[in-house]
């Protein structure tokens, strides 16, 4: 007698590995050009209008509906990507090869990149702050401040290079608890197998959750943020631990169609909170909780749809994918320099958005071409 | 006396000794990221918590780090090993010298930039700048010592001591510190005010640190045979 | 040919004991045997051979290279194993092996594998897991695999079952059919020296009282039964170093055997009953109770 052949497979779990990696490194660059989207928009976000400095005069409700949404997804699902990035590198090149890369993809990058990303972000805010005649709530506070005779000067922050502060980080504990025989712990974990992850992943997150504000901030102290370790922390980990058995979510298929409606459904209780009590401090068990599971859920459901749909080569995600990283790198000077003067056009807002987003993009993607793609910079954010 | 050094040997000691110190290492870095993750936290309990934990992990990899790589080789008989493979007296101290400095300075240079950045960067009186470079040099100065002792001497009772009774004589060092006027008033200003006090104890502290290496590279070197 | 070493009047003063003007060469291809009692001086003499100790007086020459001013040439060619040196327990064999191979150009890898496979070692377990046989025999590994041209072995054997002896000492004759290679090892046990050497060198109290090829110095000792009683002034004889009388019989034992012997025994008074050679075992107890006569 012979035993019953388990059910086939989704298509994209069949495949082999190298199809799976195009499906994650098209993953990877559709979550950074959608930071893009996410800061552009939050010009136009009412949840941010006082703090944002590049809010414009009009918002729309619609805007934090989505681009929050987004924020939830969009970082955890980068740093789990870029987890089993890093195991496969590990696999395939040991400890000092990883850092080896580590250091020149992403220290490298980040200390050079950092004073000047800083330093013109900051002379576009002050011209900004100095020129602009319907200056946002945070622009005009700025205005005062820099009015002071001897204004004091703030810490240092990673400003939008947090995340790349943070896979430094992730990868010293990486060394740390692999030296510490920590590896064999997380196998034992995948051995579990992915039901576990729908409630252990969520209730992983939480704390972290409440530890920060709602929507959470971006962490950019030099200093670790613990909030930060625990909500992109696990995501990492999961990653590493979907190096080479991306199959092992296969399990997880039939859920995605429910779980991406029940992250709707929690999304909107969420929303409806942010519209009463947005908090920049601690947040509530409640709210801190539905994070959490949108967060940990939502992320699965993009990466399940990913590997699904995104799977097969396309010379254009292909394009993007390589262009991602500088793209992210250099784009929020490019796009404050851009909103600044739109905030005093009187055009509708939709056009302003469509406007910085297209001319951010382009540029982002006119310097790729001719600074980055053919010349040893490539080596290092190409 | 051939003063070549073996260059790869000596690559491939300091590798070993980086190994074998590396899963302390491993636990060292764990505790140092949570106590940085304490500072980060932003409040005065876990400022104060976080920078002692900082402290006790520098002091502690100091010193494990000379256990493992000069004291437990030395008990364990593994030096017999080291000494036949083709290295001088002088190829060995070499590897033992950097592979120390190495292991303690990375730390060491990163926790103090941190330090003075914080305090530079942050409403803290940048006059404390003076006492965080007293504090880290009386830590330097305490491991050279305990590092020059441990390749000197043989007796582990006299190592345990130079190492404990170094570093533990910060206390006494901040006590005596606090008595200095000339120190101890602009900690608490916002300009880097240096007095003579404290730039004479830097300068003995850098001084008796780099003479306690230097001079046990020279007398090491020197040395014909192990033996 | 070089020999694999020479040394000429060699002297090395600790603060309880000293090694004293000691003369001796090894030509390539050969084994010696150093015998002696602990603390006769086996340990500083390889010492002094390795380069890890400085000589107060006298030259070291050591395939080629002077000591311990050359003594980096040298160990790249030489093997060292001792018993009081150890290996890092917290390692594996593997570990080991890796940081030797990069030290030594001429490791053999295959030959390493093969004394893996003939000393039965895990080669990934953590050290601290071995016996102490597994401990020597990958010891003897480490050093054996870089095929060095002069192996010096303290007390290899000390402490091993007869297994693991057997196993080390075969693997030990299989070096010794490369003509190219020499071996010094010391060792108490008088029948490895017997089985291995082609020359024996005695130790005592820091002084090297006898050196010799081992059938020249096996052929110089023999064991003497008489009958009679012994002769006053036996005692003074020079080849005699020990003479013991139980009722009518007499033992003499014999450190510079002569054909003349029997003759000058009758003359004194005495019939010689049989003459034995000594085992190496018998000659070196004897020789110690001697105060080192050999």
């Amino acid at each position: 007698m012979t035993p019953p052949r388990p059910a086939a497979p989704a298509a994209s779990f069949d495949a082999g590995p190298a199809v799976r990696i195009h499906a994650l490194d098209h993953l990877r660059a559709l979550a950074m050009l959608a930071g893009v989207l996410f800061h552009a928009a939050l010009a136009y976000s009412p949840l941010l209008g006082s703090y944002w400095p590049a809010a414009d005069r009009e918002n729309w409700w619609g805007v934090d509906a989505l681009a929050w949404l987004l924020h939830l997804v969009r970082m955890p699902l980068f740093f789990l990507v870029a987890g089993y990035f890093t195991a496969s590198l590990l696999e395939r090149r040991g400890m000092s090869g990883l850092a080896r890369q580590r250091a020149r993809r992403i220290l490298v990058p980040f200390v050079v990149a950092w004073p000047l990303v800083d330093g013109s972000l900051a002379l576009a805010t002050e011209w900004a702050a100095a020129a602009v005649a319907h200056p946002s709530p945070m622009l005009r506070l700025i205005r005062d401040w820099l009015a002071q005779p001897d204004p004091p000067s703030l810490p240092p922050r990673t400003g939008h290079l947090w995340f790349l502060y943070y896979l430094l980080l992730f990868s010293v504990l990486l060394w740390a608890l692999r030296t510490l025989g920590w590896g064999a712990r997380l196998e034992r974990w995948m051995e579990k197998g992915p039901q576990h992850l729908a409630w252990a992943l969520p209730l992983l997150l939480w704390p972290g959750f409440m530890a920060t504000g709602s929507p959470h901030p971006a962490p950019e102290s030099l200093l670790p943020e613990a909030w930060a370790l625990a909500v992109f922390g696990p995501f990492f980990a999961l990653g590493l631990g979907l190096h080479g058995r991306l199959e092992w979510l296969a399990p997880l298929q039939r859920w995605l169609a429910p779980g991406g409606l029940l992250c709707l459904g929690l999304y909107a209780l969420l929303a409806d909170h942010w519209t009463t009590g947005a908090t920049v401090a601690r947040t509530a068990w409640a709210p801190a909780l539905l994070e959490a599971l949108i967060a940990a859920w939502g992320t699965l459901v993009v990466l399940l749809v990913g590997l699904r749909f995104l799977a097969q080569p396309s010379p254009v995600l292909r394009y993007l994918s390589a262009s991602a990283y500088w793209t992210y790198l250099v784009h929020l000077p490019l796009l404050f320099a851009l909103q600044y003067p739109l905030m005093d056009l009187a055009w509708p807002w939709p056009l302003k958005f469509a406007a910085a987003v297209a001319a951010t993009t382009t540029l982002c993607l006119l310097s790729f071409e001719l600074l980055v793609r053919r010349t040893p910079l490539q080596r290092f954010v190409g | 006396m051939n003063f070549g050094l073996n260059v790869p040997v000596i690559r491939l000691l300091i590798v070993k000794d980086w190994q074998l110190f590396q899963k302390q290492l491993a636990a060292y870095v764990l505790a140092g990221f949570a106590a940085l993750t304490l500072l980060g936290l932003a409040k005065p309990w876990a400022f104060y918590l976080g920078s002692l934990a900082l402290i006790v992990v520098l002091v502690a990899a100091a010193c494990f780090a000379i256990a493992t790589s000069l004291l437990v080789e030395r008990k364990e008989q593994t030096l017999a090993f080291v000494m036949s493979l083709p290295v001088s007296p002088l190829d060995f101290t070499a590897a033992k010298l950097l592979g120390n400095l190495l292991t303690f300075g990375v730390p060491f240079a990163v926790l103090l930039l941190g330090t003075l950045v914080v305090i530079l960067t942050t409403p803290l009186p940048d006059g404390l700048v003076i006492l965080a470079l007293l504090l880290f040099g009386h830590v330097l100065l305490a491991y050279s010592v305990s590092l020059a002792v441990a390749m000197q001497v043989e007796s582990e009772g006299w190592n345990t001591f130079a190492m404990i009774g170094s570093m533990v004589l910060i206390n006494p060092f901040l006590m005596a510190i606090g008595q200095i006027e000339a120190i101890q008033g602009p900690l608490r200003g916002d300009a880097i005010a240096w007095s003579l006090p404290a730039a004479l104890i830097l300068a003995g502290q850098l001084l008796v640190s780099a003479a306690a290496l230097a001079g046990t590279a020279w007398w090491q070197g020197r040395k014909a045979a192990f033996y | 040919m070089t020999a694999a070493f020479a040394v000429k009047g060699l002297r090395k003063h600790y603060p309880d004991f000293a090694l004293q003007d000691v003369d001796l060469t090894l030509p390539q291809g050969q084994v010696m045997g150093l015998v002696g009692v602990n603390g006769a001086g086996k340990t500083t003499l390889l010492r002094l051979l390795t380069g890890l100790a400085a000589p107060d007086a006298g030259s070291i020459e050591v395939l080629g290279c002077r000591l311990p001013d050359e003594q980096v040439a040298a160990k790249r060619q030489l093997g060292f194993a001792s018993e009081d040196m150890r290996l890092y327990r917290g390692q594996s064999l593997d570990w080991h092996i890796d940081l030797v191979r990069r030290i030594y150009p001429e490791w053999d890898d295959a030959y390493a594998r093969e004394l893996i496979a003939r000393f039965d070692l895990k080669p990934a377990q953590a050290l601290g897991g071995y016996s102490h046989g597994q401990r020597v025999k990958a010891l003897l590994l480490l050093c054996l695999s870089r095929r060095p041209r002069l192996l010096l072995l303290d007390e290899p054997t000390t402490g091993l079952d007869p297994v693991a002896r057997a196993e080390v000492l075969e693997t030990l004759c299989d070096v010794l059919r490369d003509e190219g290679r020499s071996v010094l090892f010391s060792s108490h046990n008088t029948h490895d020296v017997e089985r291995l050497a082609d020359s024996i060198g005695f130790l005592h109290q820091g002084r090297l009282v006898a050196h010799a090829d081992k059938e020249r110095f096996l052929d110089n000792w023999r064991r003497v039964l008489c009958l009679g009683a012994a002769p006053g002034g036996l005692d003074g004889w020079p080849e005699l170093v020990h003479v013991r009388a139980a009722g009518s019989q007499v033992e003499l034992k014999v450190r510079a055997w002569r054909d003349d012997l029997p003759q000058r025994l009758s003359a004194a008074g005495l019939t010689v009953q049989r003459v034995d050679p000594m085992p190496l075992e018998d000659i070196f107890v004897t020789a110690v109770r001697a105060g080192g006569a050999a």
